[in-house]
């Protein structure tokens, strides 16, 4: 009997025990083709999907490689069905390649006749092509290469982009390592990702995504595009880069509902660029205002859908995304594979932690019970108005006042769903609240108070989900949620997980209604931080209060 | 009938006819009267088809010369030599082994310098090697005159003769055939050439048309107007025999190999190939298991005709998470194995035996040895479930269509490749295919390569084979049987554990099988995620009210869970169990005398106090015990139509866990199949001795025993048949009472050869002669002395 730390399920998850004294090396070998589904403390589950071994076939992996480091890693032996699966699925990843033809221009070429002629019936993909050449070549319209390539993904035979990309405007930016230096991973991440053209860089919250963006740009060396999911974002992405990079003010422009600034590096929202007017995206031409040389998406798990239909464009052009998990609550991680492109580099939270590159988190949900009064109301309200009725009942309110007690002298956020609920707290712990209508100059200053710890406490809406930079940040507290939104859960980790001056821990409250659909909600949302290891500690709202 | 042949046949020691019969099992069936008996059964056309059937592909080829050209040794010998590319040792120690086959089963006689095929054999074999039709036969339905045309044409001397035979007498000269090639032009050669080797006859248009040398346009024209073509219809034609014989240069085959091709394929470890084979097997026994638990609870119903509806069939699949193919296997081979079977309600359903109840509790190699023997046997094509049959008509499992008599057989000869192929080695598809052509040239066309694919991948899913390679267990299940291929199992399989990982996202992880108890226990108490190796449960809300549902209490529980998990309980699990078990009730029930239990007093006295509890005619034996007179399934439901969730208790206390929608079939389970083998030696031996008595009596009218006379011998029914069966085995004479047909009590002494089917198959010695013999009409037996 082989004494592996890996076990292999056959509906294609691997288990893997971490106390094992082989779990390092295991994990590395099986990273590559693999995703990481969950990490609780004793056992983490990784499941091979078509879209992990397609991932590891673009970093070069192949299927022997990868039938070697199951059949040596596995404690019992592999399923039969599965390795033959796995080569299948592998094989199938570039047999269809785009590449540039010196007359033709973009050509999809096949070593394999048959899958060649199985792709050319699918009605989806004959509008792209062209003329038929010799040599089992197909002209493809040029504006076409996300295109097919989504639509490629979908009939099963991922084409492996080898078009190349254009190099784009140069312009010199350079990382000044000055009182700093790139972390390891941080490098590796830009360097993974550098050699592979385009793809995705997975990292937690806090991690430095940031970092690994300009990264990029430095290898790059050229006129930069960042889509960001907002303002506040926008703000903080330009601090960075002035703090990290030869970049100064004038080469980097603002692109918001407020600004309209187009420089070398410019930095906009996903929401200025989906903005309609008659039906019209009215920013599209930001796209082609410069000859970018690199678009860096920020989120990307949260890259709205005219997004992708713009960048199914921009194919020619290098992409880098950041983000701390592919799980998209909308099931469109094969597009972020076909139009970004395959994950490039990512590393488990609790590794980082480990190496203290991220704050360690306790999470704790309080249950609440609600009064009876409370209850025959809840029951009776109607089912569109449920989850309101019980994300902001009154009693979450004295069990949140308690906690900032309990916290009192840390930098505590509260966050929070709903507008009412919120002001009514800011109201009671006597804080300050930034909502979607508080101004971006007043939103910065409360930001920056709350940073030089001129306030304590600050009460957030969703508008602080993401990118917010707030190192001191050591207690978050939330009161309600956009339902069971897994990354919105994580996001709102992040906020506390930048390491902290004082070295100490960070804590992370979600005040749930017990026996509600609050709870159900609660449930849902804490399984992907669950699933990387956070273990939820369960307490009674009566133990805070006493 | 050829004498020869018959006198050869007599000539056999009682070793080779015991041969014969072993090779040729359907000879003794019936057992014929006398050797004259045996030849002329020997010689029937159905029995030399499957004779035939059963030579590999040189040993046909050796027929197919003798069939050509009886004679000699030495000339078979020189042609096979020139039959192909292997050395002429090889040919030589081949065709020795092939001889010798060919004798053993009666179809070659003769000396070596004077080989025969024995009659028929010829006439089966026809056209030898794809060969066309001897000359005389070609033009048969020409005219006359046209063949004297012909035969003008060929210079032939006009003898007077038949013109047909005159032309075979020409033809039958090589060296005459030799010059007509010679005439003609390269193109015409080729058109022969593509014929030579068969098929021996092509389409052409207006076969019938009248050409003479002189007038030939065209290369197909050259050959009609010198008979190296003959038309055999309006737009056929055939290459006579006589030229294609030298065509093809005097020999039969071209690329005749004496040996089987080697199998060619990928060589694995076979650590890890035996590694990966118990994988498998232990997969299979727990998909067996799964399935079963999951039809005792939601059983399909048997369609009108029989078998599972395809629906089902999906269902299946889909819960247990495997291919259709594959739950079809499955499902087959659980019926085969006797675990399931039809009945349940007036429709019927399939349902799991009380056999499968004993299965359950065997070692995991034992119950795996049981499935993959039942597969052995199994006379049954699973694998054509889902498809059609050749009238279109969908083909269910179970059903009584899949029957496939081939199947076994291919199964058996395809295991026997594997079994044969060097340890470790995984053949390809492809080469396991050309080895059984080889082996069985004639067997082909049916589904029988489909059949060879199917025991492929089936050999794979059951675990005989482990990455394609014959593993050990399926090599002692081959060779040995059950209980050799359940010890070559056990060491392969994993140890079962009885410590899980609890973890705080509320999941468990079995890091193997476990201990059957704490496997069911924890199939209660939690859901399964994922399975394989290791079995992933999750904790939930009703997962763990299921528990409590089943009378354990939220202390016992957590209790269990200390106890095996090799980690401490996690708070958010320990939390979970609490949050439940806050809202659920709290009464138990015991069996014994019928008594309810419950922690909390104040609980029994709500009980003691309803009114409706008067009837149950309770009786409080301590704060927290209260008996009753009434049976405990009275007692559970009226306390349930009070309200209370009570369970029952085992007479020590635990808990009874048991699903009471499990459902068992009262039918009794499938009879196993007979399998593929070769007939009892013991019954052959006694045959042959049959068969020479009788021969011994028909010859020389021998004269028959007087009857014995006294008193009938008489002996029970049981003691009969055991005796004759001795008999039988010792090959020893016996003495019976007989009724006979008009119901007169005779006296025999017999030479008792096979039981079957109510008679007794026997030579007579008061009668001379074989008879059959009525087992009921049998008054008893008795020794001859």
């Amino acid at each position: 009997m082989n004494d592996g730390p890996l076990i292999v399920q056959s509906d294609k998850t691997l288990l893997l025990e971490v106390e094992h004294e082989r779990a390092d090396d295991c994990r590395k070998a099986i990273a590559p083709f693999a995703e990481l589904e969950r990490a609780p403390e004793h056992v983490h589950t990784y499941r091979v999907t078509p879209l992990a071994l397609w991932n590891a076939r673009a970093a070069g992996h192949d299927a022997e490689q990868v039938i070697d480091a199951l059949i040596s890693y596995s404690r019992y032996p592999v399923p039969h069905a599965l390795l033959v699966d796995v080569a299948e699925t592998m094989a199938r990843y570039g047999r269809l390649k785009l590449d540039k033809h010196p007359t033709h221009g973009l050509v999809l070429t096949s070593t394999d006749r048959a899958v060649l002629e199985e792709v050319l019936r699918s009605k989806k993909i004959q509008p792209m092509l062209g003329e038929r050449l010799p040599d089992d070549t197909v002209v493809v319209h040029p504006s076409e290469r996300g295109n097919i390539k989504q639509a490629l993904l979908k009939l099963g035979w991922p084409a492996e982009d080898l078009a190349g990309y254009v190099d784009g405007e140069a312009h010199p930016i350079i990382l000044t390592e000055e009182g700093w230096e790139l972390r390891s991973y941080q490098r590796e991440a830009a360097d993974a990702f550098w050699h592979g053209g385009s793809g995705v860089v997975v990292l937690p919250c806090g991690a430095g995504k940031t970092i690994v963006g300009a990264a990029a740009m430095a290898r790059a060396q050229a006129t930069t595009l960042i889509l960001v999911t907002n303002t506040v974002s926008v703000h903080q992405w330009k601090q960075e880069l002035l703090k990290r990079t030869s970049l100064t003010e004038a080469e980097i422009g603002e692109y918001t509902g407020a600004k309209k600034e187009i420089r070398p590096v410019t930095i906009a929202t996903y929401q200025v660029m989906t903005a309609k007017r008659q039906g019209e995206y009215r920013h599209l031409e930001l796209f082609d205002a410069r000859d970018w040389g690199l678009i860096v998406y920020d989120e990307v798990h949260l890259l709205p859908a005219p997004i992708f239909r713009m960048t199914a464009d921009l194919q020619a052009r290098r992409r880098v995304g950041l983000t701390a998990t592919l799980v998209r609550e909308d099931g469109r991680e094969g597009d972020v594979f076909s139009l970004i492109g395959p994950k490039r580099y990512d590393a488990p939270w609790k590794e980082m932690e480990n190496q203290g590159w991220i704050a360690p988190a306790d999470c704790v949900e309080v249950r609440v019970t609600l009064t009876d009064e409370e209850r025959l109301a809840y029951a009776m309200s109607d089912n569109e108005e449920r989850y309101r009725f019980c994300a902001t009942t009154p009693s979450k309110l004295r069990v949140t006042e308690a906690l900032v007690r309990r916290h009192a002298g840390e930098q505590v956020l509260v966050i929070g769903q709903y507008i009412d609920q919120l002001d009514e707290l800011a109201e009671h712990l006597d804080a300050p609240v930034i909502k979607g209508e508080t101004r971006v100059r007043e939103r910065e200053r409360l930001f920056q108070a709350f940073r030089d710890k001129e306030i304590q406490v600050l009460v957030v809406s969703k508008v602080a989900n993401f990118s917010i930079d707030l190192p001191e940040a050591a207690v978050a507290i939330q009161v309600s949620g956009t339902f069971g939104s897994r990354q919105e859960e994580a996001q709102r980790l992040g906020r506390v997980l930048r390491p902290k001056a004082s070295g100490g821990g960070a804590r992370f409250y979600s005040v749930v209604s017990r026996d509600t659909v609050d709870q159900d909600f609660a449930a849902h949302r804490q399984r992907f931080l669950a699933e990387q290891g956070y273990a939820y500690q369960i307490i009674d709202a009566d133990d805070v209060l006493r | 009938m050829s004498e020869a042949f018959t006198e050869w046949l007599r000539s056999r020691t009682d070793e080779q006819l015991r041969a014969l019969a072993m090779s040729r099992p359907e000879l003794i069936t019936p057992v014929p009267a006398h050797v004259t008996g045996l030849a002329a059964r020997a010689g029937t056309p159905s029995a030399l088809g499957r004779a035939l059937d059963r030579l590999d592909r040189f040993a046909l080829a050796v027929a197919e010369n003798l069939a050509l050209a009886p004679g000699p040794l030495r000339a078979l010998r020189d042609r096979l030599r020139r039959s192909g590319p292997a050395p002429a040792g090889a040919v030589d120690r081949a065709l020795d082994g092939a001889l010798e086959r060919l004798r053993t089963m009666a179809l070659v006689h003769g000396p070596d310098s004077d080989l025969r095929l024995a009659p028929g054999v010829s006439a089966a074999l026809d056209p030898p090697a794809g060969l066309g039709p001897p000359i005389a036969d070609v033009f048969r339905h020409h005219a006359p005159e046209a063949v004297e045309v012909l035969l003008e044409d060929l210079g032939a001397p006009a003898d007077g003769g038949v013109p047909r035979e005159r032309l075979a007498r020409v033809f039958a000269d090589p060296e005459r055939v030799r010059r007509l090639l010679g005439e003609i032009s390269p193109q015409a050669r080729a058109a022969l050439d593509e014929l030579a080797w068969g098929p021996s006859s092509g389409r052409v248009p207006n076969a019938r048309r009248e050409v003479r040398p002189a007038d030939a346009q065209s290369p197909i024209e050259e050959l009609l107007a010198r008979g190296l073509l003959g038309a055999t219809g309006e737009e056929s034609v055939a290459l006579p025999r006589e030229v294609g014989l030298v065509l093809r240069d005097g020999r039969l085959h071209r690329d005749l190999s004496p040996v089987p091709p080697p199998l060619d394929g990928i060589t694995r470890d076979r650590d890890l190939a035996d590694r990966t084979g118990a994988g498998q097997a232990f997969g299979f026994v727990r998909s067996a298991e799964e399935l079963c638990e999951l039809w005792s609870v939601d059983a399909p119903g048997v369609l009108r005709t029989g078998g599972l509806a395809v629906r089902d069939l999906k269902r299946t699949a889909q819960a247990l998470d495997v291919p259709e193919w594959a739950a079809a296997f499955l499902v087959e081979i659980v019926h085969a194995a006797g675990l399931i079977a039809s009945g349940g309600s007036i429709d019927g359903e399939w349902l799991p035996t009380a056999a499968y109840d004993t299965w359950l509790v065997r070692s995991t190699e034992e119950r795996w040895a049981a499935l993959a023997s039942a597969w052995l046997t199994l006379d049954r094509a699973p694998g054509l479930a889902g498809g059609r049959d050749e009238r279109d008509r969908l083909l269910n499992a179970l059903h009584p269509d899949l029957r496939r008599s081939a199947a076994i057989e291919v199964r058996a000869k395809t295991l026997a490749v594997l079994a044969g192929a060097e340890p470790g080695l995984a053949p390809s598809t492809e080469s396991v295919l050309d080895r059984l052509a080889w082996e069985q040239p004639r067997r082909r066309g049916g589904h029988r390569s489909e059949f060879t694919e199917f025991t492929l991948r089936e050999a794979e899913l059951i675990g005989v084979t482990g990455l394609g390679a014959m593993s050990g267990h399926g090599r002692a299940l081959l060779d040995g049987g059950r209980a050799e291929a359940a010890e070559a199992l056990a060491p392969l399989l994993p140890e079962p554990v009885d410590k899980v990982l609890l973890q705080a996202d509320l999941t468990a992880v079995a890091p193997g099988p476990l201990t059957s108890d704490l496997g069911r226990w924890l199939a209660l108490a939690a859901d399964v995620e994922s399975k394989g190796g290791a079995t992933v449960y999750r904790f939930s809300e009703g997962s763990v009210r299921r528990v409590l549902d089943a009378g354990q209490s939220a202390e016992e529980l957590l209790a269990m869970l200390e106890r095996h998990s090799a980690t401490p309980v996690p708070q958010p699990l320990s939390y979970l169990v609490g949050d439940v078990a806050r809202r659920h009730g709290r009464l138990r029930v015991g069996t014994a005398s019928a008594y309810i239990r419950c922690d909390d007093p104040a609980v029994l006295e709500e009980v003691l106090a309803d009114r409706r509890s008067n009837a149950l005619r309770l009786r409080r034996l301590a704060p927290t015990v209260v008996a009753s007179k009434t049976s405990r399934a009275t007692l559970i439901d009226s306390l349930r139509a009070m309200g209370y969730a009570p369970v029952a208790e085992s007479l020590d206390g635990d808990v009874m866990i048991s699903r009471p929608d499990a459902r068992r079939t009262e039918s009794p389970p499938a009879r196993a199949v007979n399998g593929f083998h070769g007939p009892e030696p013991e019954a052959v031996a006694a045959a042959i001795r049959a068969i020479r008595a009788g021969d011994a009596a028909h010859r020389s009218h021998l004269e028959r025993l007087p009857e014995p006379g006294g008193a009938l011998p008489r002996s029970p029914a049981t003691a009969t048949i055991t005796a004759l069966q001795e008999a039988i085995r010792q090959g020893t004479r016996v003495w019976i009472g007989y009724l006979d047909s008009q119901g007169q009590a005779t006296s025999r002494i017999l030479e008792p050869a096979r039981m079957e089917g109510g008679y007794l198959t026997a030579y007579d010695e008061t009668r001379a002669a074989i008879h059959r013999f009525a087992l009921h009409r049998i008054t008893g037996v008795a020794d001859v002395n």
